[in-house]
């Protein structure tokens, strides 16, 4: 495939994604909430019981799904590769606080988009933040950051968070009394959950086809001007605005939004924060999940980071609402920051083999 | 000179081996990965070298996953890490 038919591809890929994301909204989603990684880690966190924010916790398919989506188209095109054994317990840590810049801020990379084709412009600052994050990350990958080589795994090992997927399936499907269902607040809404399983697993084969990634396409633009993978994202926005404005959800403004706050500086901190991490582990929320389905174990010990973090977050009062941030919140970000800069400056200068 | 394109397990990977190369005077660039090569999407370098048999090659820092040749619709794996 040439470089223009992987363009055409991934802005044709990014189009479906933006209007799978708006029609999971018109199906009971949240508003401009089609999908999150973010938000969806936490709900799911919630369901298990793992923390107590009563209004979200609801195991999300659309997780389910784009883990197994990607898991059986690598495994198609035999890409399929179990790999793992890069710094495990620091991509656990930059998970975790990837996470709780997520939650200061109430999105993913991915949502950041969503709800800026939603007309919630306290997202401007987010995708600022984000993008300086990025910047950070790339200052300590020119300089000799690197988190060594992965090797290969046995594939049991590359098949245990696909089947663990499987479990949460069976219990979000039964609905066992110990499982977690939010009666009001965002957790309480949502899609059917077959639609949001085939959504998600839309997502996932689309995503694994194209290396749809945020971090991957801010960084490549940045260091070789290469804009394929933006272009996926550009079309997520472009087909969601378009999506909600036809269907009368496009409302622009800063107050009032759907699962929002208006904290301008916490917002870009959040994502500041959850931006610099992310480019250290070398992919958006959204791309490590993929890469876990494609047998990626750093990327499941990254999953496993997000998930705790989503479930300390909650658990500590760190996360944000629609009120705004918390001060627990606030000095969670700049603790963030501080771990993820020390782990940047020791994984790039004077690295010493144990 | 034949062209060929090298994919690496991380960024510095990449960094690296393209400064080790312009050292000797080889022409070499940096770029994304291309995705028939590979659904990894990390940083991969093309380069030129006359010498088109890569049996001998070793891979001294143990980054490269692997060297491809670049032909006019595709690729041709030449050596791949065994790790």
């Amino acid at each position: 495939m040439n470089v223009k038919a992987e363009r055409i591809t991934i802005a044709v890929a990014g189009a479906v994604i933006g209007l799978v994301s708006v029609a999971l909204v018109l199906l009971g989603n949240p508003a401009n909430m089609g999908f999150c990684l973010a938000c969806f880690i936490r709900d799911t966190a919630g369901g298990l019981g793992l923390h107590r924010a009563e209004a979200v916790q609801y195991i999300r398919p659309e997780l389910i799904g784009l883990i197994l989506g990607a898991m059986l188209l690598s495994l198609f095109r035999g890409e399929f590769s179990v790999r793992g054994g890069s710094a495990p317990m620091t991509r656990f840590l930059l998970g975790f606080f990837v996470m709780i810049g997520c939650l200061m801020f109430l999105g993913c990379p991915f949502r950041t988009v969503l709800r800026l084709a939603g007309g919630d412009f306290n997202a401007i600052f987010g995708l600022l933040g984000f993008i300086c994050g990025i910047v950070a990350g790339i200052y300590f990958l020119n300089r000799g950051y690197s988190l060594k080589r992965s090797y290969q795994q046995t594939r049991p090992e590359g098949l245990i968070l696909p089947a663990i997927q499987l479990v949460f399936l069976a219990l979000v499907l039964a609905a066992p009394a110990f499982i977690f269902f939010t009666k009001e607040g965002p957790g309480a809404k949502h899609a059917a959950v077959l639609i949001s399983l085939l959504a998600g697993l839309l997502v996932g084969a689309l995503a694994q086809h194209t290396r749809m990634c945020m971090v991957g396409g801010i960084r490549d633009f940045i260091l070789f001007r290469e804009p394929k993978l933006l272009i996926g994202f550009c079309m997520i926005f472009v087909a969601a605005f378009l999506a909600n404005l036809m269907s009368g959800h496009f409302h622009p403004g800063f107050a009032d939004q759907p699962v929002a706050h208006t904290e301008s500086l916490w917002n870009f901190l959040g994502m500041l924060l959850a931006g610099y991490g992310c480019c250290l582990l070398g992919g958006c929320p959204l791309r490590q999940m993929v890469m876990a389905g494609e047998g990626n174990t750093d990327s499941a010990v990254t999953y496993l980071g997000l998930f705790v973090g989503a479930a300390f977050a909650h658990n500590f009062a760190l996360a944000s609402s629609g009120k705004g941030s918390t001060p627990n919140g606030r000095i969670a970000v700049i603790l963030g920051l501080v771990v993820v800069t020390v782990i940047a400056v020791s994984n790039t200068f004077n690295k010493k083999e144990a | 000179m034949r062209e060929y394109i090298a994919t690496f397990y991380n960024h510095f990977g990449a960094v690296r081996f393209e400064r080790e190369l312009r050292k000797m005077g080889a022409p070499a660039r940096m770029m994304p990965v291309p995705r028939d090569l590979s659904s990894s999407c990390g940083t991969a370098v093309k380069f030129q070298r006359e010498e088109s048999d890569f049996s001998d090659f070793r891979d001294e820092h143990g980054e490269i996953e692997q060297i491809a040749e670049i032909l006019e619709k595709s690729y041709r794996v030449l050596w791949k890490s065994q790790s």
